[in-house]
């Protein structure tokens, strides 16, 4: 659908599990290098935890943010607060509150939102036989913290909203803002999401499901196989993503750096199963996105995929792609990064967002790491596997499908 | 508790802000205003909090917003008092 605003993406940040910066962790990207390692937790009172997960290990939320506002915050909040200072600063944004922007707003994504608040909240009353929890309790778990204090920090007086969708939380959060930005009611727009879900009740919560992929420390970082024969199941994770959306026009006027553009998005709903994903829903998801970018399938060079390694899920996925994209199916170009920076849940829609975005920057685009056998039911595109892919990409597609059946894709454009 | 062992009330409050918020322990005086030293409605809530965890009282609901350090520890210590300690 045409609109007389354009979308330009003209800041990213994150926290890179592997401690570097946002550069570090593309390039490690298109490497094929895995973040995933064996996380165990052994304490007192819960038993020991073994699994796969990726983790932002270096992460210094004191020295990231200052002790005194870090301790208002859950770690997802801290996570989430670090990366949207970093988007901003690299979109080359002042830190200044003298000019107060009722025009520029938050759009955030977390599935659990302050979870380790919670069950160390609970641990103190059912376990240790606390009357009371510490006061910040509520400020902390609440799952609009996040986007709260990137509201402050930043001095930004549009709308400050959370979206909750499970795996679809930020990719949600940064659809929900192309159409505040062509309207014109949002020039700026801070987007993104962050989680920190690997407290004991999570994990063990999810291991119930029977699709965490095992491992041992040696196994570990191969442990999320993406299309291959023998993939096991998801990798759980903690991290956070930003992105600064601007007005295209906004953007050219004060000579900001402009990664590519947001071109469009399809939402849908699969209205079918709590868990299992549904081809319709995700092909018209995709064909909403293509369609709302004012694109062909032709027109599309490299699809991110939603792509978590579970039995289902994958198949599901290359059939809905494979629908969509037709005869072109075996060319066009398909990775799913979970294989390395894990399953980030509400997060994982901005990473991937992000990693769409550097790819057209850069015109190469990721593989899908340890993909050395693929099942005979993902084939049928042309999987990145090895190193990276370069070459023309003009437009990409990043997907998230969620539980409950919440389909979100974004379609981005490379700019000259 | 023992008296003699108790850390003054007013040395809890001015390590607990230094901890907090780095604030100069010298700048907690009684007659000093709670908002001259950033203690907003959130910081108080953690110092009642911190005053009813070391001793083992229970501050009401209902009291009025200390608006000096010495209100605040004027409270702590009427508390105490009606506990017994």
């Amino acid at each position: 659908m045409a609109s007389a605003r354009r979308v330009a993406v003209t800041g990213l940040g994150l926290v890179n599990p592997f401690g570097g910066d946002l550069s570090d962790f593309f390039c490690r990207m298109l490497r094929g290098e895995s973040a995933i390692r064996l996380y165990t937790r052994e304490d007192s009172v819960t038993r020991p935890l073994s699994v796969p997960a990726v983790r932002c290990a270096n992460f210094d939320a004191d020295a990231a943010l200052g002790r005194s506002l870090a301790y208002t915050m859950d770690r997802y909040s801290q996570l989430g607060t670090t990366a949207a200072l970093s988007a901003w600063s690299d979109a080359g944004l002042p830190r200044t509150k003298d000019a107060p922007r009722n025009d520029w707003g938050v759009s955030w994504g977390t599935a659990l939102g302050g979870t380790l608040t919670f069950e160390s909240g609970y641990i103190e009353l059912l376990r240790n036989g606390r009357e009371r929890v510490p006061p910040l309790s509520v400020v902390l778990g609440m799952s609009n913290a996040a986007a709260s204090h990137i509201s402050i920090q930043l001095g930004l007086g549009a709308s400050s909203a959370t979206y909750s969708v499970a795996c679809a939380s930020s990719a949600v959060a940064i659809g929900e803002v192309l159409q505040k930005i062509r309207s014109g009611e949002a020039t700026l727009m801070v987007v993104g999401g962050s989680e920190a879900p690997l407290s004991y009740g999570v994990v063990r919560a999810w291991e119930a499901m029977r699709i965490l992929a095992l491992g041992d420390e040696a196994s570990a970082a191969r442990a999320c196989r993406p299309f291959n024969s023998d993939r096991q199941g998801l990798v759980l994770g903690e991290g956070a993503g930003a992105m600064i959306l601007e007005d295209w026009d906004h953007a050219v006027r004060r000579g900001a750096r402009i990664y590519a553009e947001f071109a469009g998005c399809g939402s849908t709903s699969d209205h079918d199963h709590l868990v299992r994903p549904n081809v319709d829903g995700q092909m018209r998801a995709m064909r909403m996105a293509i369609q709302d970018g004012g694109m062909t399938p032709d027109d599309v060079d490299y699809v991110n995929a939603h792509g978590t390694a579970t039995r289902e899920g994958d198949p599901i996925e290359i059939a809905a792609i494979r629908g969509v994209f037709g005869s072109r199916s075996a060319d066009l170009a398909v990775s799913a990064t979970k294989s390395m920076h894990g399953h980030m849940l509400g997060a994982t829609g901005v990473i991937e967002a992000i990693i769409t975005v550097m790819s057209l920057a850069s015109q190469e685009a990721p593989p899908t790491a340890y993909l050395d056998d693929l099942d005979r039911e993902c084939a049928g595109v042309r999987h990145i596997t090895g190193g990276p892919l370069r070459g023309a990409l003009r437009a990409a597609l990043s997907n998230s499908f969620a539980f409950g059946g919440s389909n979100t894709v974004l379609a981005f454009r490379a700019v000259h | 508790m023992n008296s003699d062992m108790k850390q003054d009330n007013l040395t809890v409050l001015s390590e607990f802000l230094h901890k907090r918020e780095n604030i100069d322990p010298a700048r907690v005086t009684p007659e000093a205003s709670l908002e001259e030293l950033k203690v907003d409605s959130l910081l108080l809530l953690e110092l009642l909090f911190e005053f009813e965890d070391r001793l083992g009282v229970k501050i009401p609901q209902d009291i009025p917003r200390p608006k000096t350090v010495g209100d605040l520890l004027g409270i702590v210590d009427k508390v105490t008092a009606g506990n017994g300690v």
